[in-house]
């Protein structure tokens, strides 16, 4: 919870699980977003280089997404730098909000101290009874993934009310509820009332689907 | 004193029936998504803001004063009653509010909490109505040059100065200033980045951008860790909260001061309330040191809640005087605001007291009533809304994504646009499994159109020479404090490093 901890690097040895053994990629997964990074980048390069430009003005329109260009190349060669320099490995506490603001800066600010660090330790244990290969929990999230983009492609074919009902199902599965058949009455609750509420009370513009066309 | 009079035609036009339950809708909104774990103000402006759409301006406004201060209510509650705050602006006020409720003082923690929520909300938008037009008379002078000046500090306060990482930091700010390029170049007319789709023409709207990276990316990131984290125990509470004479006299400086604390970091873009919130705690901190109070971080002292709560609030509120009247958001919740007054063709700053000034002092006055309401179903109430805290977290999650899904297709009623919510909840998710703050993204979005035209504006007018960049005392100070604060956090950053090596 960790405004108050320092987070471990991979020099400080602090393995999460406390297993020691340590590949290169332990803690280099972030080069995911080094290639989101350099892909937006190069996208931009692309886009600009081809741009048909109207007009004359002077700076362009391709003078802003040039400086752009030139930050986003740059940050993320310096961040690969940092990735090989000290990988992050994360720890399984919570962290609201983590990484938006400065620890040490609060930690100063607050003249945080012992009192503080240990105020979340009688919170449950940091080090969970099992392990896992990954951080995250891929599973969980694709099955979420997998929900939303159904929901996307099944929206306007089968309208607001049954996609809506199929989403809500899938997310409370993938999340952990056991109880499938009432699931979908709570989803199919839930759908119905925001059809009422914002369709016919608001008058927003949800689709029917077929069933539109039937009744 | 004109504003007086303004304002009392700000309540003439929100005290009507029908608008007051439009802030009572909002405030009961907004606290019910503030109490909710993870959910904060942002998330609560986000997730709601599509809904209004349909309303009329000043409707739509005045529930957003609601939805606004509502948020942030309920933020502490999380915090206090399970050890896990919701939001990082409520990190400071769960030290010892969670002590507090151990030591079975749980009613009176979240008394406090609300009663400093409406003091520094109080004080703060009473501060707004005064000094207001002071800003709008300041902000008239600004040319494009300072208006540059203005972003780029925001740009750099947010991303590099308070955020843990630099370089992160500057990525999110890329990815946002990236983002906000494409649609048609309004200067000259040319289509940038839209892949040759019609649709994109007008942008990627920002009301994607806000629901894909907070609530979508929030959702994702709670999957990839459900099965997995410990769960935190609850702490019961009973009956009404309340706070007798006594406590509330010990609270009440400490408010004041947390109120003070709060105030000023409205008007600085430094992402919200964590830097005033720890501040305050810190403050009360010494204070409790000097005075030999036993409490403090023991069974949990009453000050060491108040200050940082009210400072909370009171930076929310000078936020909006700093949003309404120079057009500069100062955290990710007043860009989002500053995105629905953009989506009603309004923009704020010093043109908007003129041109729409009925709403503005309607929406001030509703920011007043909001308070009020806000308090008379806060403190009665707490223990209902703690209730909150026990809807299972699967139908929970279930239900915000369902609810961003609607809000973005009610918007534009696109395909596309719910594909593009796909994309940038994964992003969002990405950022929080790697510690990559958000809100330079939302900063950078909201201010990136704005920051481009004026610096393309300042140099045609100086024909490409960049000196017109820092040519008055105005953009030469904005400069020289940036240097300063971006020099200090170097420092900081070094020390820590230093410290942490031996």
């Amino acid at each position: 919870m960790s405004i108050t901890q320092n987070q471990p690097e991979a020099g400080s040895a602090l393995e999460p699980h406390g297993k020691p053994k340590r590949r290169f990629g332990t803690g280099r997964s972030e080069f995911v977003v080094v290639a989101v990074l350099y892909a937006v980048a190069i996208l931009l390069t692309i886009g600009t280089v081809t741009m048909h430009v109207q007009g004359k003005s002077s700076p362009g329109p391709q003078f802003f997404p040039i400086i752009v260009c030139i930050l986003l190349y740059l940050v993320a060669t310096l961040l690969a730098i940092q990735i090989l320099r000290s990988p992050q490995i994360p720890d399984n506490s919570i962290h609201p909000g983590h990484g938006q603001f400065s620890a040490d800066m609060l930690h100063d600010l607050g003249h945080l101290g012992k009192e503080e660090a240990e105020a979340f330790d009688d919170a449950p244990s940091k080090t969970p009874a099992k392990t896992w290969k990954t951080y995250s929990d891929w599973r969980t999230v694709g099955l979420m993934l997998a929900g939303v983009v159904a929901f996307v492609a099944l929206l306007e074919p089968l309208g607001w009310i049954i996609s809506a009902t199929i989403l809500f199902w899938v997310v409370a599965y993938a999340l952990g509820s056991h109880r499938r058949f009432f699931d979908i009455g709570v989803g199919l609750l839930f759908s119905s009332i925001i059809q009422l509420a914002f369709g016919a009370g608001l008058g927003l513009s949800l689709p029917s689907g077929f069933i539109g066309g039937i009744l | 004193m004109e504003q007086l009079e303004l304002l009392m035609g700000g309540f003439a036009s929100a005290l009507t029936p029908i608008n007051l339950l439009w802030v009572l809708i909002g405030a009961l909104l907004g606290t019910a998504v503030g109490v909710l774990p993870g959910l904060g103000s942002a998330m609560a402006v986000a997730l709601l803001l599509p809904v209004t759409f349909s309303l009329e301006p000043t409707a739509a406004f005045i529930m957003f004063a609601g939805i606004y201060f509502g948020g942030l209510f309920g933020d502490s509650t999380s915090g206090i009653l399970l050890n896990t705050p919701g939001h990082s602006s409520a990190i400071a006020s769960t030290f010892e509010g969670h002590r507090m409720a151990k030591s079975g003082q749980a009613a009176k923690a979240l008394a406090t909490c609300a009663i400093g929520a409406f003091i520094g909300g109080l004080i703060a938008t009473t501060l707004v109505v005064f000094f207001a037009p002071t800003l709008v008379k300041m902000a008239t002078v600004f040319g494009p040059a300072e208006y540059f000046a203005l972003a780029v500090f925001a740009f750099l306060a947010i991303s590099a100065v308070v955020s843990e990482s630099v370089i992160r930091g500057i990525a999110a700010l890329g990815i946002g200033l990236a983002l906000a390029l494409v649609g048609i170049d309004g200067p000259s007319g040319t289509a940038r980045f839209t892949l040759g789709m019609p649709q994109l023409f007008d942008g990627i709207s920002v009301i994607v951008i806000t629901v894909g990276l907070l609530a979508l990316g929030e959702v994702f990131h709670i999957a990839s860790r459900i099965h997995r984290d410990p769960i935190a125990t609850r702490i019961e509470t009973k009956g009404r909260a309340r706070l007798n004479l006594a406590d509330f006299k010990k609270a009440l400086p400490a408010w004041l001061r947390g109120t003070a604390f709060g105030a000023p970091f409205g008007l600085i873009p430094a992402g919200g309330a964590e830097v005033p919130t720890f501040l305050a705690y810190g403050t009360e901190k010494q204070l409790a040191k000097r005075r030999n109070d036993p409490d403090f971080g023991t069974t949990g002292s009453i000050h060491g809640l108040a200050a940082p709560e009210a400072a909370a609030n009171a930076t929310a509120g000078t936020a909006m005087g700093a949003l309404l009247a120079l057009g500069l958001p100062t955290s990710a919740t007043a860009a989002i605001m500053l995105a629905a007054f953009q989506q009603y063709g309004m923009q704020p700053g010093p043109l908007l007291f003129e041109r729409s000034g009925d709403l503005v002092w309607a929406l001030l006055a509703s920011l007043f009533i909001g308070l009020v309401i806000l308090v008379m179903i806060n403190i009665p109430f707490a223990s209902v809304w703690a209730k909150l805290l026990s809807i299972p977290k699967h139908y929970l999650y279930a239900g915000i994504t369902v609810f961003s899904m609607l809000g973005v297709y009610a918007v534009s009623s696109a395909v596309l646009d719910l594909w593009l919510l796909i994309a940038i909840g994964l992003v969002g998710f990405l950022m929080r499994r790697y510690n990559i703050p958000l809100a330079p993204v939302l900063i950078a979005v909201i201010l990136g159109p704005m920051a481009e035209t004026e610096l393309r504006r300042a140099l045609a007018v100086s024909e490409g020479n960049l000196g017109i960049l820092i040519d008055s005392p105005i953009t030469i100070t904005l400069y020289l404090v940036l240097a300063a604060a971006l020099a200090l956090s170097a420092v900081q950053h070094l020390r820590h490093r230093a410290s942490r090596k031996v």
